[in-house]
């Protein structure tokens, strides 16, 4: 029996798996909010070991991932990629990508069925199509997250908006404000540009089969209809999906990798002792 | 004594260091000679200079590595094409900003043509100060090269010893010879722990301590290793799960310390590296018996290491780097070039190919003394280390 945490820092959340070996014992989200990052990490991490009635002593391995390499108590850390690819495969067996949509970042990544990445792409540093853009924006209409993409999904005559710039696509949002939009066609106007960055990304990596939508913005529904619509053009062998746990899939796919790194690390101890 | 303790010595002596690496007016230096008269410095450029001919001679030797990121270069980029390496443009920043003021003169070891013209125009910009391009031999032979050598050993000896007034005699050379060889042993433990321990030596500590060498008194930084390494092993450091890796690129122009931080945060324990080189250039120790010019000739042509600025007689750099390999359990290695460093990025072809006929992972990557966004090596570091530890023999 291997008991491994899996912890993925990121630029708006923190999230925490427990496993026993592929058995997911607790999953824990926090929003960070301007806190100090590590005080939040050690909150998240208490909490899902008072959720799995675990102690941190009984842990085989804490693997991190994200910005979680500054985690001083960690075993290893792993890349974002490596993990969302893992996470994905254990949410979603058959699939074969993986979009990650976070605060800051969104990538794409196509792997084998042992989680291995063969390929990926990823967005360059502006905050274009990422959680954070989204908040913003949200924030402008005075709408909550939450409501983004049932919203977005009720409009019926979307606005075009950039797919380039952040902040040229704040101010498109302003103007649409004063024009006298409706919000339903605003949100689903930068849902629209969202996703045709998204979809670049997603053909770069010429994936086929399902792919799985992971990070925070995998639960935005009308996020999700506006990738599926704009893949309908030339990627007909493409399923896209979303998974009530697909935020985790980061650190799933941490705790994972950390469980394989216990049993490689204790294989070698072996040998040596057999040697 | 407790772990505290042990990890606040560690933490002063490591503050210590950084305080000097920060030092890129060269204060230490001027405090040092302000402490006696007639005391001189004697500035020297990558990668290696004959440090001890410069004590014997009663003058501080002290490295110039560029400015690094704490430098912003306003008139040096207007003495170089674009299409060269940043250190040269810091350093001529240093000198045209009077940040040198305080040195006395200057060593430019051959290591590139950049070098090379680097020391003329010290010629013009500081009219009247000693500047000597140290022309190192690129023949091995002691009779052909070796005594090329110890011509120009003399020269910088008789060439500091008029500004100190003190004449390099047998005996001042080899109690300089026995100090640095002291010296090269700390360096040697020091190296020996981060290569069974790695955890316990963090690759910006290790790091901070060598380049503490190139500004203080050779005794002084002796006695700081030895202290680190007292002290390190009780400071409580515990393992990662990292990979193991070998740095090589890197002996000019350094990499900014926030890209060492970067590669240990992505996942690798540096094992060895080629980094202020010309602290370890000759790795054992000098001949203290015999005759110690013929010990430092001896030490340069038979017993220094192999880089990109030295010619490689028996072409067996590629077999050296994988023995290097294999000798320090390195999973993986980081060709790890500054741009425009023609030396180390004419070499990579070697290595690589050396490194491909072996099967040992690697990943190449160039930075420049004042890179600032570390993101796409963070990643490239990132990935490798994840692939071997994942589907490698790590």
């Amino acid at each position: 029996m291997t008991l491994t945490a899996g912890i993925d820092v990121g630029t708006g959340a923190v999230k925490v798996a427990i496993m026993q070996d592929d058995r997911l014992l607790a999953q824990y989200l926090e929003r960070i909010r301007r806190r100090d990052v590590m005080e939040v990490v050690e909150e998240s991490f208490d909490a899902s070991l008072r959720q799995s009635g675990l102690r941190r002593d009984q842990l085989d391995y804490i693997g991190t991932t994200g910005e979680g390499d500054q985690v001083p108590w960690r075993t290893g850390h792993f890349y974002g990629m490596t993990t969302h690819a893992r996470g994905a495969l254990y949410l979603e067996p058959e699939a074969r990508g993986a979009v990650d949509i976070g605060a800051l970042h969104t990538r794409a990544m196509r792997f084998d069925a042992n989680g291995r990445v063969l390929q990926y792409q990823m967005t360059s540093q502006c905050a274009s199509g990422s959680g954070q853009f989204l908040e913003n924006i949200a924030r402008y209409l005075g709408v909550s997250i939450e409501e983004i993409g049932s919203l977005s999904l009720k409009g019926d005559d979307p606005e075009k908006c950039s797919s380039i710039c952040a902040v040229l696509a704040e101010t498109d949002v302003i103007n649409m404000v004063s024009r006298g939009i409706n919000t339903p066609n605003i949100l689903r106007g930068i849902h629209n540009s969202m996703a045709l960055r998204v979809t670049g990304l997603i053909r770069a990596i010429k994936v086929e089969g399902l792919l799985l939508m992971t990070g925070g913005l995998a639960s935005d529904a009308g996020l999700v209809a506006a990738i599926e619509e704009k893949l309908k053009d030339g990627a007909a062998n493409l399923t896209v999906r979303s998974h009530e746990l697909s935020v985790h899939a980061g650190a799933i796919g941490a705790a994972l990798w950390g469980a394989y790194r216990h049993q490689k690390l204790a294989g070698r101890k072996e040998n040596h002792a057999g040697a | 004594m407790t772990t505290a303790t042990e990890q606040s010595k560690v933490d002063a002596l490591v503050s210590r260091a950084q305080a000097l690496y920060e030092d890129v007016s060269f204060e230490s230096v001027r405090r040092w000679k302000g402490q006696a008269e007639c005391r001189k410095a004697i500035g020297f450029l990558p990668i290696y200079a004959p440090r001890e001919v410069i004590h014997a001679a009663g003058a501080l030797p002290v490295g110039i590595l560029g400015g690094g990121d704490q430098l912003e270069i306003v008139r040096g980029d207007s003495f170089f094409q674009s299409y060269i390496c940043h250190l040269p443009r810091s350093v001529v920043e240093m000198a045209v900003s009077g940040r040198l003021d305080t040195m006395d003169g200057f060593l430019f070891p051959s290591i590139c043509d950049v070098i090379r013209n680097l020391s003329g125009m010290f010629q013009m910009l500081l009219a009247g100060k000693y500047v000597h391009y140290l022309d190192l031999p690129q023949n091995f032979d002691s009779e052909l090269g070796g005594e090329f050598y110890r011509t120009e050993l003399h020269a910088i000896a008789d060439a500091v010893g008029a500004l100190t007034g003190t004449r390099v005699t047998d005996a001042r050379l080899h109690g300089s010879i026995a100090l640095y060889n002291q010296n090269r042993r700390a360096i040697h433990d020091l190296l020996q722990l981060r290569r069974e321990q790695p955890w316990l030596v963090p690759t910006t500590e290790y790091y901070l301590l060598l380049r503490a060498g190139y500004l203080l008194p050779v005794d002084q930084h002796t006695a700081l290793i030895d202290e680190y390494l007292q002290a390190v092993p009780h400071a409580g450091r515990r393992p990662l799960d990292n990979i193991r890796v070998l740095i090589r690129g890197a002996f000019c122009e350094q990499p900014p310390l926030a890209l060492l931080r970067t590669l240990e945060r992505a996942g690798c324990y540096v094992v060895d590296d080629d980094f202020v080189l010309g602290s370890r250039f000759i790795p054992g120790p000098l001949d203290e018996t015999g005759d110690p010019w013929t010990a430092l000739v001896e030490g340069f042509t038979r017993h220094s290491v192999s880089t990109a600025s030295k010619y490689d007689e028996a072409n067996t750099k590629g077999e050296d780097l994988v023995s290097l390999v294999r000798e320090v359990r390195a999973d993986g290695v980081l060709l790890m070039a500054p741009s425009f460093c023609d030396p180390a990025l004419l070499d990579q072809p070697m290595l690589q190919s050396a490194l491909d006929k072996a099967g040992i992972p690697f990943t190449s990557f160039k930075y420049s003394e004042d890179t600032g966004q570390f993101q796409v090596i963070r990643e490239q570091a990132g990935t490798f280390a994840d692939a071997i530890k994942l589907w490698g023999k790590a």
